[in-house]
């Protein structure tokens, strides 16, 4: 079979910051590949670059043969290639069929009335999508599943040579994903070259001929599932290599209960990011939540800080925070550090950490400030420097070393070592046993590289799709959920 | 000699403008909105301190505070009437919220305008000088209130500078304005901060006004043009930069007192726009602008 | 479909609205005429707003280029009526040109700046040249549409209802549907295939089109063209209004809300300076608590 999708030296900048550096793929027609990494490997830049959403600096993208790089969108899409956006959008006052209809009309200004054929050919695609029951019905009425379903629909309307999908699984419930999962193994059946991107190698594992792993904008490795998992680099991003021991102070038996999690749930929309979970944190404990990128972790931690709305209880030191202001929570002592940092980067190291001390007494906030610029000496060196300039490993100490400002009870931090050096992490694990040694501040980890995650903690949680799936102390976790876990 | 009187003129209001623009260029940097109202809170300012001066009996000084105490309050009831009610409103969705609140400032500030018109009419007001008398400046003959309205105008400049960089508020401001979601990290309550956002944009655009009032008179007809100019001028500085603002306050300033002073003053806003639309095309960001 | 039923109610509806000057007063009629050319500014600017995603704060920039160019053509060169009306609405395009270029390249506040700054620039061009252009006070013009209010009535009608029915029946057309999709969300426009920014100027020239011959056709109803009645902010604000009450999106409900606009107008006038106050507080109560305006909120009451 012939390569449908040719991808080769594909390079993309945006400033100073190399997105895709070098990158090939090929795909033949009939065949099913899965490209896999972290945040920021670069993944859906290449398939915004494939689709013509974003120019390349350098390289080729062949559509059966047609060079397309360069070209806009709609050109590229005429030629060929579908495409499943993550977060879709149909037309609201439209139906399911008018949706689909219009992604079968031509690019025409004079067209006032849609061709013959289009109205019959629009229920074919609806049936085969399975969404025949509700094709008069409007998009505002219809679960997350069949929504997803209409994406794929208006994809694959003009019968692309190429499909991409972005996050195929994402929202859906297992049942939902098999029937999904048999619904693109029938476009391979029909000799479509498909392209899926996701994070988990689980959810593609199963369903690609290949899977081909990036990180930080390069190729690593490609293979079969089995062996990409066990390529070392592979494993060194995801699991972050070898899992060691830090120092832990003394667990006592019985711990007072700070922060209780219970049946928690979160939609974004329709979409399901968080499904009836619970959790419990111990005063002085440090609990690990690990997970891939989009398990749920992030909107868990924003549903306990009240950054997005959520059902289910709560509790921080006996009190339901049901009702309070997330400026509230804060203050009361669970403080965060999110994925993003939020720093203000036009703001120097020092104006930031005042700012988190801005609601302490002025000789506290002082003394504290010393406290930090201690624990965290690069820090020091850059007071006067402005947030945005500090590398990103400085920038994450700086994160942590604001919301220790707020003298927090519960510290929550998300991802803290994305994107971050080895030598860069050994500083932050050791300021973290630091901080567990000389303070009886209780933390609460979510991560991907379970290396860090684990040395520092005294039970781990295991996520996936917004549901936990494992609970239990670290050492039991390789030989329990390891394997799993990926 | 019209060179020395174009320079003095210009530079008083330059510096007035300049007032107002960075309350606008504040609002916007700090709470996302461009508020089309933005000319009525001005005028309201100068008809609140004229007739507390002369019918209310305040005096000059009492009716100049009175004034600026207007603007304050009607800059957070446009906040909290029309403003955060459209921004938190569960029934417009979250792409269209900017282009309501555009729209709901367009429309409040219409009706601010016609209440004070048909409370006031629409006849020029005069807002009485703190000080009466006229001065010599090399050789022209200047109103003492016009030397007055530039230093008040960077006395006031001045203190929000000290206050933006050297006070604790100051740098919760500056923070919001660059990124709110970490106040909230930080414990804040964006709420509150907004209101007080609000209340110093109502202070400064109430302290332009009056100061507009007492120079150069204003009706309720000015409403329009006054917010196109502070527009204006935040375009050309670039939308969001306080010292780009000032730039652009005496760029426009200048730019208006020139054509007024050598062609027909009905004409005044003629090359201002022009300058705008060189701008738009050209460097849409302004310059100073960071977006 | 929506299509079928919808049509022969609107052509009946405007059979209908024919038969007023049978019984109607001339004030009345003379309200509705005005009311019917502010609809098809309404229209217009609900087409490139509600479908083509693009918030024009001054329309009557459009408008007041078709009406003045109309109005200047037959002052000076007494052009017969239907050439000063057809050149009002190429000149409107070529306008709707000039707008559509920085539309494609600025977002949000910055494209409204321009359409607000295209209305002043007109404005004070118009004034400054008012030797050419008479100024505020506007220019005579010697040829009118008509001279009873009758035939000036049904006009007016005409034009709109032919008017009303093209914009509509784009609306609904498959060119209507990929002009929402452009509007909506333009890089899946693109990735399905479509052209957005061919689409857009598309969107704008129609729009243009609509507002020049229906500003051109206003003035010769009025007898003289002036800032006020085609340039002035006010004028603009006031169709935005239109069409934000009908309700966005849906092109009949502007012309609704125009002809409502316009009978309220009247009816509040003898409170005098406070009747603008009382239609834009409506207004303004109207976008923060029904932000689909009236056809909006009767639309959404039936599918629910």
């Amino acid at each position: 079979m012939t390569n449908l999708l040719e991808v080769t030296g594909l390079t993309k900048r945006f400033g100073g910051l190399v997105a895709v550096k070098d990158m090939h793929l090929t795909i033949q027609g009939g065949e099913i590949l899965g490209l896999i990494g972290p945040n920021g490997s670069g993944k859906s830049t290449v398939m915004k670059l494939i689709m013509g959403i974003e120019r390349p600096n350098a390289g080729s993208v062949k559509i059966d043969g047609e060079e397309v790089a360069g070209l806009p969108s709609h050109q590229i899409a005429r030629k060929g290639v579908g495409i499943v956006f993550q977060h879709s959008r149909p037309l609201h006052r439209q139906t399911v069929l008018e949706n689909i209809k219009l992604a079968l009309l031509p690019d025409s200004l004079l067209q006032l009335f849609a061709a013959a054929h289009v109205e019959e050919r629009a229920h074919e695609i609806a049936r085969r999508v399975r969404l025949d029951h509700v094709v008069n019905r409007l998009p505002g009425t219809l679960p997350f599943a069949d929504l997803r379903r209409l994406e794929l629909a208006r994809a694959i309307a003009r019968n692309p040579k190429v499909v991409l999908v972005d996050e195929p699984f994402a929202g859906l419930t297992a049942p939902e994903v098999a029937d999904f999962s048999n619904l693109i193994a029938s476009f391979r059946e029909e000799g479509h070259a498909v392209l899926l991107v996701d994070h988990n190698v689980k959810g593609v594992a199963n369903l690609s001929d290949r899977i081909l792993a990036m990180y930080l904008g390069e190729f690593i490795t490609q293979g079969s599932a089995e062996d990409v998992m066990r390529n070392e680099t592979v494993r060194r991003v995801y699991l972050g290599g070898a899992i060691g021991h830090a120092a832990r102070p003394e667990a006592p038996e019985v711990r007072d209960e700070l922060l209780r999690v219970e049946n928690v749930s979160v939609f974004y929309g329709k979409a399901q990011a968080l499904d009836d979970v619970s959790l419990h944190v111990g005063k002085g404990e440090f609990v690990s939540v690990v997970g891939l990128n989009g398990a749920g972790k992030t909107t868990l931690f924003n549903a306990i800080s009240a950054l997005v709305p959520s059902t289910g209880v709560v509790a921080f030191d006996g009190a339901d925070l049901d009702g309070k202001t997330a400026g509230q929570i804060a203050r009361g002592g669970i403080v965060q550090c999110p994925e993003s940092r939020e720093l203000f980067g036009e703001m120097s190291v020092r104006e930031n950490l005042d700012l988190g001390g801005h609601h302490l007494p002025t000789e506290e906030a002082h003394q504290r400030l010393e406290w930090l610029l201690d624990l965290f000496p690069i820090l020091k060196t850059r007071a006067g420097q402005d947030a945005r300039t500090l590398s990103g490993g400085e920038q994450q100490m700086l994160t942590i070393a604001r919301a220790l400002m707020m003298k927090p009870r519960l510290l929550i931090l998300d991802e803290p070592t994305l994107g971050l050096a080895p030598v860069i992490l050994e500083q932050l694990s050791k300021a973290l046993e630091t901080l567990r040694q000389t303070t009886d501040i209780t933390v609460l980890l979510g991560e991907q590289n379970v290396t860090f995650a684990l040395p520092h903690a005294d039970r781990v949680y295991v996520l996936e799709h917004g549901r936990f799936v494992w609970e239990g102390p670290p050492d039991r976790f390789a030989t329990e959920a390891g394997a799993q876990f990926l | 000699m019209k060179f020395l009187q174009i320079l003095v003129d210009g530079f008083a209001i330059s510096s007035l403008y300049g007032v107002g623009a960075i309350g606008f260029t504040l609002i916007f940097g700090v709470s996302g909105v461009l508020n089309l109202s933005h000319g009525s809170i001005m005028v309201a300012a100068a008809i609140g301190a004229w007739a507390m001066a002369g019918d209310l009996g305040f005096g000059a000084v009492g009716g100049a505070a009175g004034g600026v105490a207007v603007g304050v309050a009607l800059a957070l009831i446009t906040y909290t009437l029309v403003v955060r009610p459209i921004q938190t409103s569960s029934r417009i969705a979250r792409e269209e919220k900017e282009i309501f609140v555009l729209t709901g400032t367009l429309l409040w500030g219409i009706m601010v305008q016609e209440a004070l018109a048909y409370l006031f009419t629409s006849n020029p007001k005069t807002v009485r000088p703190l000080i009466a008398g006229v001065v010599d400046i090399f050789g022209v003959r200047t109103p003492t209130q016009e030397i007055l309205t530039a230093l008040i105008s960077w006395a006031a400049i001045g203190l929000l500078w000290l206050l933006v960089n050297r006070t604790k508020a100051g740098k919760v401001l500056l923070a919001a304005s660059i990124n709110p979601r970490g106040l909230t990290l930080l414990g804040f309550e964006l709420p509150t901060i907004y209101f007080w956002v609000w209340a110093l944009y109502g202070l400064l655009a109430g302290v332009a006004g009056v100061l507009l009032g007492s120079f150069l008179g204003v009706s309720s007809d000015n409403v329009g043009q006054l917010t196109a100019s502070a527009f204006s001028i935040v375009v050309l500085g670039g939308l969001g930069s306080v010292t780009g603002s000032l730039i652009g306050a005496y760029v426009v300033g200048y730019l208006e007192t020139i054509t007024a002073y050598s062609g027909a003053p009905s004409i005044r806003t003629v090359p201002v726009l022009l300058l705008l639309v060189l701008v738009v095309y050209i460097r849409p960001q302004g310059l100073m602008g960071r977006r | 479909m929506l299509k079928s039923k919808t049509f022969p109610s609107l052509v009946g509806i405007l059979l209908l609205l024919a038969l007023l000057p049978f019984g109607v007063s001339g004030y009345i009629l003379g309200l509705l005429t005005l009311g019917y050319y502010t609809a098809v500014f309404a229209m217009s600017w609900d087409l490139l707003f509600g479908f083509a995603g693009e918030v024009n704060f001054g329309p009557s920039f459009l408008i007041g280029v078709g009406a003045y160019t109309a109005g200047l053509l037959n002052h000076y060169y007494t052009w017969p009526i239907w050439a000063c009306v057809i050149s009002g609405g190429a000149m409107s395009i070529i306008a709707g040109l000039l707008l559509a270029v920085p539309a494609l390249r600025l977002k949000g506040p910055y494209f409204g700046l321009v359409t607000l700054v295209a209305v002043l620039m007109l404005q004070n061009f118009i004034v400054l040249f008012a030797g050419i252009t008479g100024g505020e006070i506007g220019l005579d013009l010697p040829d009118v549409l008509a001279v009873d209010d009758g035939s000036n009535y049904w006009i007016a009608l005409a034009f709109m209802g032919v008017s009303g029915l093209i914009l509509f029946g784009l609306s609904r057309s498959a060119v209507g549907l990929i002009l929402q999709a452009s509007g909506q969300d333009a890089v899946q426009a693109g990735a399905l295939g479509f052209n957005v920014t061919k689409h857009k100027l598309a969107a704008f020239c129609i729009s243009a089109l609509f507002s020049g011959l229906s500003g051109a056709m206003l003035i010769f109803y009025e007898g003289t063209v002036s800032v006020g009645t085609v340039v002035d902010i006010a004028v603009g604000v006031q169709v935005i209004i239109a069409a934000v009450l009908g309700g966005r999106r849906t092109i009949l409900g502007a012309a609704l809300g125009a002809v409502f606009l316009i009978g309220m107008g009247e009816m509040l006038r003898p409170l005098g300076e406070a009747s603008t106050f009382v239609v834009s507080a409506i207004a303004l109560v109207t976008i923060m608590f029904v932000p689909g305006g009236f056809l909006g909120a009767l639309l959404h009451g039936e599918k629910r």
